[in-house]
């Protein structure tokens, strides 16, 4: 694998003396030691960034070859353990008939209600886990959170303002990145479109940059094309991504 | 790869099991920051989702891989110059006795280590695709994007610098007594 004689690698009429000298020390360099990754650790922040980026809009959803961390998220397991409560309670009630068995009101529609309170306690506690998730220091664990959003039924307006928020000011790309997948959904309304159009004229990371043109451009934001205009003639800004903003006003006609 | 690019994101997990070792070793030498390497290695995986498109069949893939790892790394620090210096290797004090042979022999390995640190990026670099990453020098002409001749030629002049570094280096002002063969920092 490694190259154990640096003769071949130097150009001709190197003198061999010097040749010499210059091996002794390429030699040496094979005593430093290797540096070691933190496998898991990657993995698993390999694996938030692939189930962020799966369940957008778009991609195909596989699992091969996929390994789930085998690190559990605290919030992740207390979410699933208070969600397998109500879940039971939810199970009791419908088995049970409810409390009103002998109340004026039949049976069956306090039950019905109790449920649906249940499920949207659920659909609460999912939330809260997400937000919480993008309020963690880990920023894994806020890609988890913008995860997380993907699978809400219908979030409230609040995981909306959690997500532009991230995608303003999360320190993280990735975070940033999968923030913008994640509000493709969300594209109808009009905060989100003003939030990105603003995202694509202060971000300075190029990979979000192109990321956010792309989403004008799927969501066909022809609000956006002054800003994208900008960005196209910015000479501060880099190449690929004028190039892709010209790409950008051209799809938006 | 060609999974990938067709939108099996999933099949990206492969695709790290394989190569996010090479990648983080590169990475770690030539920054000398193992936290860094990390974060680096996640963001390459990331690019090459984004960019999956751009990649064509007949192109080496890990010679791809490896161009997407020097982009990002120039990024990371364009962005984190002032923060985040390239470190050196940390001077971790010895925790066992060690024979005067071995002890000598580990004090010149993390001077050359520090020597190494101390080379300038782009021949430090060059050092590691070709002696620890073993690429041959057309695949390194091939990601610098010059001739085998121009490689030859910079990794005479790096190899020449860093020993140049590695005898000028005080050992007695830059090592203490460590005993520890070269190690990573990862804050």
């Amino acid at each position: 694998m490694e190259h154990d004689k640096l003769g071949r690698l130097l150009p001709d009429g190197v003198d061999p003396r010097d040749a010499d000298e210059l091996d002794a020390t390429w030699q040496m360099l094979g005593a430093i030691e290797s540096p070691a990754p933190d496998s898991e650790r990657m993995r698993a922040r390999i694996d938030a960034v692939i189930d962020a980026i799966d369940h957008a809009p778009g991609f195909t959803r596989t699992t091969e070859g996929r390994r789930h961390p085998t690190r559990g998220y605290v919030l992740q397991g207390l979410a699933t353990a208070a969600m397998l409560v109500i879940g039971i309670g939810i199970g009791w009630f419908a088995r049970s008939g409810g409390f009103a068995s002998g109340a004026s009101r039949p049976a069956s529609n306090d039950a019905t209600a109790q449920i649906a309170a249940m499920r949207a306690e659920m659909r609460d506690l999912r939330e809260m886990v997400s937000l919480s998730l993008m309020q963690q220091q880990s920023a894994s664990e806020r890609l988890k959170g913008v995860t997380w959003t993907g699978q809400l039924d219908r979030p409230s307006g609040e995981v909306v303002t959690a997500l532009l928020d991230a995608l303003m000011h999360d320190p993280n790309v990735n975070v940033r990145l999968a923030t913008i997948d994640a509000l493709e959904r969300f594209a109808s309304q009009e905060e989100v479109r003003r939030g990105a159009i603003l995202a694509v004229q202060q971000q300075r990371s190029p990979l979000v940059q192109i990321a956010l043109i792309d989403f004008m451009v799927k969501t066909n934001e022809r609000e956006s094309v002054a800003a994208l205009r900008r960005l196209a003639m910015d000479p501060q800004v880099n190449d690929a991504v004028r190039a892709r903003a010209e790409w950008g006003l051209q799809q938006l006609g | 790869m060609h999974a990938v690019r067709n939108g099996d994101v999933a099949k990206l997990g492969i695709l790290f099991e394989r190569h996010h070792r090479p990648l983080f070793e590169f990475l770690a030498r030539v920054t000398g920051n193992a936290a860094a390497a990390e974060d680096l290695v996640q963001d390459v995986f990331v690019r090459v989702l984004k960019y999956r498109a751009t990649w064509r069949d007949e192109g080496r893939f890990d010679t791809w891989l490896f161009r997407i790892a020097r982009n990002a790394r120039v990024d990371y620090f364009k962005n984190r110059s002032a923060d985040a210096p390239i470190e050196a290797a940390a001077e971790h004090p010895a925790t066992t006795p060690l024979a005067s042979e071995t002890l000598a022999r580990n004090r010149e390995v993390a001077r050359l280590q520090r020597a190494l640190m101390l080379l300038r990026e782009d021949r430090r670099e060059l050092i590691v695709l070709a002696r620890y990453r073993g690429m041959k020098l057309e695949a390194i002409a091939d990601l610098l994007g010059v001739e085998v001749g121009t490689v030859k030629v910079r990794m005479h002049r790096a190899v020449r610098e860093l020993r140049d570094i590695f005898l000028q280096l005080d050992e007695g002002a830059s090592w203490n007594t460590t005993n520890s063969v070269g190690s990573y920092p990862t804050a």
